[in-house]
C-alpha cells in the first residue's frame, strides 16, 4: 500500500476553512503540505474553537487540529518583500499552490501566478475567491452566511408557513467546505492534465458558483418554468418530514407510495390512513396540515430506534436525527472505524471524523497531528537553505 | 495550439441515478472525461420523473433537474434484466477507466458487474461505489434517500432557528457532498493509476462524508460533551450576522460584520458612525451579548432599502453583504452572467435553456460543460458500435431481444 499523492509539494495559503480543506483533502491521501501562516495570529481558525473546556487556546481549536493534520506548518509574513521572497523560492519547487487570499490583497502577497510560473512553469495554483477573481462582484466580501446565500441556497430553507423568519443557513461553514471541495477537484484535474503536459496553470474557484451548482432541483424552475423557488409555502410530496419520537427526533422519508404503504403497515393501519386526502404522495403534500398530527401522535408512541430499525426491515429510508452523541456511539461507525483519534502535544488526544472514502490501494492515513504554529519553520527554510534566525530577527517568520 | 481537456481520452461507465452518483460523475465530464450513463426505460433515473418540466409538460427527456446534472455526458438504454444487456454492459466496463456506481449494496454483485469480475475484465480499472452507508458494517444494507442523509450525518440536530426542532438545509446537501469527495477520491485514483498502472475499488459513505463537514460539532462533543445549540443564522464570534429583512415582499439580505474595524465601517456605511463607539457595541463581545439589540439597529436600517441597494451600500464599505438570492435572481445576475458561469446549449427536446456550469476555470485545460445533457438512449447504437465492439446486426439483433431499451 502506498500514497497516491505522495510525491506532490502542496503550499497552501490559507486562513479558514476554505483553503485548509482542499488542501487537506490532499494532505489525508498522502501529499507533502506546508501550511504558511501569519506569524503571532496564524490562521483564523486557531480562535474559533470548540476548544476543550471553552477555553480558548491557539493550539487547542478542534477546527484548526481537523483541517489541518498530516500537514507541516511554518509561519510566514507575506506582506513584506522579504516574505514573498521566501514565498517564491518555496514555490519555486511545488507541485501546487491553494490559497484562498482575497482577490484585492493577492498581490500584496505575492500570488502573482505569472511570476511563479516564469520561474517555475510546472507550478499548478488554485485561487479560491467568494465570488471569483473576475467580474463586477470580484471585489466583494463573503463569510459563509453571505456566500450561502449569494449562491441560492438560503432562500430554499426555512419554516414553510412562518414568512417572518428568515431564510435558514446549516451549520458551519458549508460555503468553505464546499468551495474546498471544487478546489480540490480542479487542483488534481489540472495535476492529471500535467502528467501529459508537462506544464501547470492558473486555476480559479468561485465560492458562489459552488454553491449555485448544488441547488438540487431548484434552479432550473426559473429556466424550465419561469417560477421562483421558495422555501415557503406547502411542500410537494411528503411525508418528508421531522418527527419527534418518545426519546428524540426522527426523519420520516416516503418518496415512492410502496414507502408509504410499509410506513403505514408499521404504524398498525390506523384508520386515517385511508383517508382520501392521503391517497398519494401529493394529496399528502397537499393535505400536510391534518396529516402531521395524525403522524405525530404515531411517532411519540415508538422510540427512534425502534422506529428506524422497523422501517429499514421493510426497506422504508427513515433516517434518525442523529446528536453528536448518536454519531460517536454508532456501532456502524465504530465498525467502519470512521472516527480517529490524534495525539496532539498541547491539545492531547482529540477524536475528530476520519476517513471519508476507502480507497483500497492507496488508503486515507492520518500521519501526524496539525502543526503548533510556526512549528516547521526552521525546518522547512532549512530545505531551501534560507537561515531562520535572520528572518525571525526582522520579524518576518 | 489548442488546449486540451484534463480527463481527454478517458471513458467512465456511469451505473449512478438521481443526485450523488451522477453529480460525481458530472464532476468527470466538466475534465473531459467520456461520461456514459447506463440507463433503462423501464426504470427511468428519478430525475428525469421530477419537475421542473420544460414548460410545465413532463417527459423523461423534459426535467431541469436531470438536464442540470448530466450536461456533457452520454446515454445508453440497457434493460439490465436481460442476460444480453448484461454482456453489453461488462464490454462497456471492459473498455472503461473508470465505472463510478451508487445502487444499493450488493445490486452490482447480483448482476455479474461486481469488483471482482470487472477487475478480471480490466486489470488497471478504478471503480467507486458510493452508497448511503458504506459497502462494510452492520448498517451496510441499510437504504439511504438523498434528504434523509442531513438528519443522519448530525446536520440537522445543529441546524434550525433558536429554540425550534432540528431542520434541514433546503437541499439534499448529502448528495453534492458525496458527490465532490467521490470526485476527489477517482481523480486520486487516476493519478496513482497513471504513474504506477494500477487500478482500485473505492468504497464511499455518504453518511462519512456528510460528516466530514461537521467536524466543529463533532468536535464540540467529544471535547465537552456537548453539541452546539441550534442557533439560526448567528455565529459563536461574528455580530452581527445573519439574514436581514429588506424592503420588499420576502426580500432579504445576508450580513455578516466580520471584526470591530468591518463594525467600524458598517457604522459609517448606514449613517450611523457613533455606533462604532457605543459601548453596547464596539467590541465583538459586547455586540455578542447585545444581538437582539443589535439585530433590531440593523433591521432599522435594511428594512429601508432593496436587499440589491443594501449589498451595494456596505459591500463598498467592505463589510460582507449579499441578497438572499432565488434561482430567479441568480438567473439574472450580472456578474455570473459576465463570468459566463451559465451554459446554454442546445437540446433537442427542451431547447436552449439555462444551466448551472462549472464552478471553476483553468487557465490552461480545456474545462467546460461539452453538450447538454442527453435523450434517454440517445447514444445506444453509437457507443454499442464504438465501444463495445458490435457489429450493425448485433445491434439489431440486441433490439430484437428488447435488450436496448
Amino acid at each position: 500500500m502506498s500514497a497516491a499523492l505522495g510525491h506532490l509539494r502542496v503550499l497552501e495559503v490559507g486562513s479558514g476553512v476554505a483553503a485548509a480543506y482542499g488542501a487537506k483533502l490532499l494532505a489525508d491521501l498522502g501529499a507533502q503540505v506546508i501550511k504558511i501562516e501569519p506569524p503571532r495570529r496564524g490562521d483564523a481558525t486557531r480562535a474559533r474553537g470548540p476548544f476543550p473546556g471553552n477555553v480558548p487556546h491557539a493550539e487547542k481549536s478542534g477546527l484548526f487540529l481537523y483541517l489541518n493534520a498530516n500537514k507541516r506548518g511554518m509561519t510566514l509574513d507575506l506582506a513584506r518583500p522579504r516574505g514573498r521572497e521566501v514565498l517564491e523560492r518555496l514555490a519555486a519547487r511545488a507541485d501546487l499552490l491553494v490559497h484562498d487570499v482575497h482577490p484585492s490583497e493577492m498581490a500584496g502577497r505575492g500570488l502573482d501566478y505569472e511570476r511563479f510560473a516564469a520561474a517555475n512553469p510546472t507550478l499548478v495554483m488554485t485561487s479560491i475567491a467568494p465570488f471569483g477573481v473576475s467580474g463586477p462582484h470580484a471585489s466583494y466580501r463573503g463569510p459563509d452566511v453571505v456566500t450561502w446565500n449569494a449562491g441560492g441556497v438560503g432562500t430554499l430553507n426555512g419554516e414553510p408557513a412562518r414568512p417572518d423568519l428568515p431564510p435558514l443557513k446549516a451549520f458551519g461553514d458549508q460555503s468553505g467546505f464546499q468551495a474546498g471541495l471544487n478546489a480540490a477537484i480542479g487542483s488534481l484535474g489540472a495535476l492529471f492534465a500535467r502528467l501529459s503536459s508537462g506544464r501547470g496553470e492558473h486555476v480559479e474557484v468561485s465560492t458562489q458558483e459552488c454553491l449555485a451548482a448544488i441547488l438540487e432541483l431548484t434552479f432550473e424552475f426559473w429556466p424550465y418554468c419561469g417560477l421562483t423557488a421558495s422555501r415557503l409555502g406547502a411542500k410537494p410530496i411528503q411525508p418528508l418530514c421531522f418527527m419527534e419520537c418518545r426519546d428524540g427526533w426522527i426523519f420520516l422519508c416516503c418518496v415512492e407510495e410502496h414507502q408509504w404503504k410499509s410506513l403505514v403497515d408499521i404504524m398498525g393501519n390506523p384508520e386515517w390512513a385511508s383517508m382520501d386526502i392521503f391517497a398519494d404522495r401529493l394529496s399528502r403534500g397537499a393535505n400536510f396540515d391534518a396529516l402531521q398530527i395524525f403522524l405525530a401522535e404515531c411517532c411519540c408512541e415508538w422510540s427512534v430506534n425502534e422506529l428506524y430499525e422497523a422501517a429499514q426491515r421493510r426497506r422504508v429510508p427513515l433516517a434518525p436525527v442523529s446528536t453528536m452523541g448518536d454519531l460517536l456511539a454508532s456501532p456502524h461507525l465504530r465498525a467502519r472505524g470512521f472516527f480517529a483519534t490524534l495525539e496532539h502535544p498541547v491539545a492531547g488526544g482529540v477524536t475528530l471524523p476520519g476517513a471519508p472514502y476507502r480507497l483500497a490501494a492507496t488508503p486515507w492515513t492520518l500521519r501526524s497531528p496539525a502543526p503548533c504554529l510556526g512549528q516547521h519553520t526552521a525546518e522547512v527554510l532549512a530545505e531551501i537553505g534560507v537561515d531562520a534566525g535572520a528572518l525571525a530577527r526582522e520579524g518576518v517568520v | 495550439m489548442a488546449s486540451r481537456a484534463p480527463l481527454a481520452g478517458l471513458r467512465v461507465a456511469d451505473f449512478t441515478w438521481v443526485w450523488a452518483g451522477p453529480f460525481c460523475t458530472l464532476q468527470l465530464a466538466h475534465l473531459g472525461a467520456e461520461v456514459i450513463r447506463v440507463e433503462t426505460a423501464t426504470r427511468p433515473c428519478v430525475t428525469r420523473l421530477l419537475p421542473p418540466f420544460a414548460d410545465f409538460e413532463p417527459g423523461p427527456n423534459r426535467s431541469g433537474y436531470f438536464n442540470q446534472y448530466n450536461q456533457g455526458k452520454k446515454s445508453i438504454a440497457l434493460d439490465l434484466k436481460r442476460p444480453e444487456a448484461i454482456e453489453a454492459a461488462k464490454r462497456l466496463c471492459a473498455a472503461s477507466d473508470i465505472v463510478v456506481e451508487n445502487f444499493a449494496a450488493g445490486v452490482m454483485d447480483r448482476m455479474g458487474l461486481g469488483w471482482e469480475v470487472l477487475h478480471g475484465l480490466r486489470p488497471d480499472l478504478v471503480m467507486i461505489a458510493l452508497s448511503g452507508y458504506g459497502a462494510t458494517g452492520p448498517d451496510s444494507d441499510k437504504v439511504s434517500y438523498g434528504p434523509a442523509q442531513v438528519p443522519l450525518s448530525g446536520m440537522s440536530s445543529v441546524t434550525g432557528y433558536r429554540g425550534f426542532p432540528p431542520m434541514h438545509v433546503g437541499i439534499s446537501y448529502g448528495d453534492p457532498t458525496g458527490g465532490l469527495h467521490g470526485a476527489v477520491a477517482v481523480l486520486t485514483a487516476l493519478i496513482h493509476r497513471a504513474r504506477t498502472g494500477q487500478g482500485q475499488y473505492i468504497d464511499l459513505s455518504q453518511w462519512e462524508t456528510s460528516m466530514a463537514v461537521l467536524p466543529e460539532a463533532i468536535a464540540a462533543w467529544t471535547m465537552n460533551g456537548t453539541a452546539p445549540e441550534r442557533d439560526g443564522n448567528r455565529d459563536p464570534d461574528m455580530a452581527p450576522h445573519g439574514v436581514f429583512r429588506a424592503a420588499g415582499e420576502d426580500r432579504w439580505v445576508a450580513i455578516a460584520v466580520e471584526d470591530d474595524a468591518a463594525w467600524a465601517r458598517f457604522a459609517t456605511a448606514i449613517g450611523k458612525p457613533g455606533l462604532a463607539a457605543d459601548p453596547r457595541y464596539a467590541t465583538a463581545a459586547a455586540r455578542k451579548r447585545n444581538e437582539d439589540a443589535l439585530e433590531e439597529v440593523v433591521t432599522a436600517w435594511t428594512a429601508m432599502y432593496s436587499p440589491e441597494e443594501v449589498t451595494e451600500t456596505l459591500q463598498a464599505a467592505g463589510v460582507g453583504a449579499f441578497v438572499a438570492a432565488t434561482n430567479h435572481d441568480l438567473a439574472d445576475d450580472p456578474h455570473l452572467n459576465a463570468r459566463g458561469f451559465f451554459v446554454e446549449l442546445p437540446h433537442p427536446v427542451v431547447g436552449t435553456r439555462k444551466h448551472a456550469g462549472v464552478p471553476w476555470r483553468m487557465s490552461e485545460s480545456d474545462c467546460r460543460v461539452r453538450r447538454a445533457a442527453p435523450c434517454l438512449g440517445a447514444d445506444t447504437d453509437q457507443v454499442l458500435r464504438d465501444v463495445c465492439g458490435y457489429s450493425e446486426a448485433e445491434v439489431a439483433r440486441l433490439r430484437e431481444v428488447q435488450a436496448l431499451v
